[in-house]
């Protein structure tokens, strides 16, 4: 283990103590790196796009938007685990930090406390929300598993870049049906149950807990911080995707 | 297990054997087997969590943290029906969202975990979430701290 190695366990443990308000406390100097970019621009300017304005539904789906980012960043980790480069570490700690703080500590409950028992109360989609519901709680623990084993100490051993591997690739393989199937069967259905005048109280509702959770602007900031962890990786240029024409 | 503080100097007021039982919330016993532990289930069934940040002191987990794990309540002026082998004196509560009032036992309020889909499982033993640790919490008023093995399952009563 390098002294660079062990500065940056020391640094992830204070991430790790601290994790409860990285994602507020940290967003100004974690913006940096989308300082002047065009999504950080956006997000930078779309401070109120969560407000009581934007539907509930489609707030969550916004919310998707960041996981699905993070799913990405968690295929490119495991690009790199797979070629035998070097762990991205740091890309896979902060993703998993998005997950665990947003996702778990935030996303997941507006749907376990408003969603689903919507639903179920109307007797709609009972399995499936009993297997979403499952499904969350086996994401949790992979992300434990991520976030306990992403560390330069961590990665530096086989079986810790193993498990660590595996959690990432059972949390996407997961996580890309979860978040389809919510946006184009679950939220649908809520929506359909609710008048817009509960619609309405209820965006009011999660915006609110949001800025109470995480303080204003959180999901621009959350978009920031996802931009950030895309560059350092090398995928945050969107035009990189696009295949070449085919040849006639 | 070592406590923060004795019972009389926490949070969680020890329910009077006056008030009068509400039979729709119950405490029991369950044996898990995964975890070799028993451990407080409601009256459904459902495992009972302590959140490490209530520190035996205060409700903390409210708010977005109380849609995934909803507290176990029973309106103002009442107490808990207890089953065998839950220990009355450990039984008290503390004040809740509203006007109701959150069971705790040996001063720790009391949860439920919203992602634990079947009674007699407790998937969210020993994860970090909502900003602090959750735990299984025994007859004898100890957290329990094992991680032991995913989504396993209970039965009911003490081995």
């Amino acid at each position: 283990m390098t002294t660079a190695g062990g500065a940056q366990d020391q640094a992830q443990r204070s991430r790790l103590v601290s994790r409860r308000t990285l994602l507020v406390g940290g967003a100004a100097a974690l913006a940096v790196g989308a300082a002047g970019t065009e999504i950080g621009n956006l997000a930078t300017s779309g401070s109120t796009v969560t407000s009581s304005s934007t539907p509930p539904d489609v707030d969550l789906m916004e919310e998707h938007g960041v996981l699905k980012r993070v799913l990405l960043i968690y295929q490119e980790a495991l690009r790199r685990l797979d070629g035998q480069q070097p762990p991205p570490v740091d890309a896979i700690h902060d993703g998993a930090l998005i997950i665990h703080d947003f996702i778990e500590g935030f996303h997941e409950p507006l749907e376990e406390g408003y969603v689903f028992p919507r639903l179920r109360s109307a007797g709609q989609l009972t399995g499936t929300i009993d297997t979403l519901l499952l499904q969350h709680a086996r994401g949790r623990e992979r992300t434990q598993i991520i976030l306990a084993g992403a560390t330069a100490q961590g990665m530096a051993t086989s079986s810790t870049r193993q498990q660590v591997a595996g959690a990432m690739t059972a949390f996407i393989a997961m996580y890309e049906p979860h978040e389809a199937r919510e946006d184009t069967v679950v939220f649908p259905a809520f929506r359909a149950l609710l008048t817009t005048e509960q619609l309405d109280g209820m965006a009011a509702t999660f915006a609110d807990l949001q800025r109470r959770q995480f303080g204003p602007a959180a999901f621009a900031a959350m978009v920031r911080h996802v931009a950030t962890i895309e560059q350092s990786l090398g995928i945050y240029e969107l035009d990189q995707f696009t295949p070449p024409a085919v040849a006639p | 297990m070592v406590l923060a503080c004795g019972l009389s100097a926490c949070g969680g007021s020890p329910a009077p054997d006056s008030l009068p039982v509400t039979k729709t919330v119950q405490l029991k016993v369950a044996y898990f087997p995964g975890f070799h532990t028993s451990a407080l289930v409601d009256g459904a069934g459902y495992a009972l969590y302590i959140f490490a940040p209530d520190n035996r002191e205060a409700v903390t987990c409210t708010a977005t943290c109380a849609l995934t794990w909803p507290p176990l309540t029973v309106p103002a002026g009442t107490r808990p029906q207890l089953g065998p082998g839950v220990k009355a004196s450990l039984v008290g509560s503390d004040a809740g969202p509203g006007r109701s009032r959150v069971v705790t036992y040996n001063g720790w309020p009391l949860y439920t975990y919203t992602d634990d889909v079947q009674p007699a499982t407790a998937t969210g033993q020993a994860i970090d979430l909502n900003g602090g640790a959750w735990y299984l919490i025994g007859p004898d008023g100890s957290p329990f701290k094992s991680a032991g093995q995913s989504n396993a399952g209970a039965s009911g009563g003490t081995p």
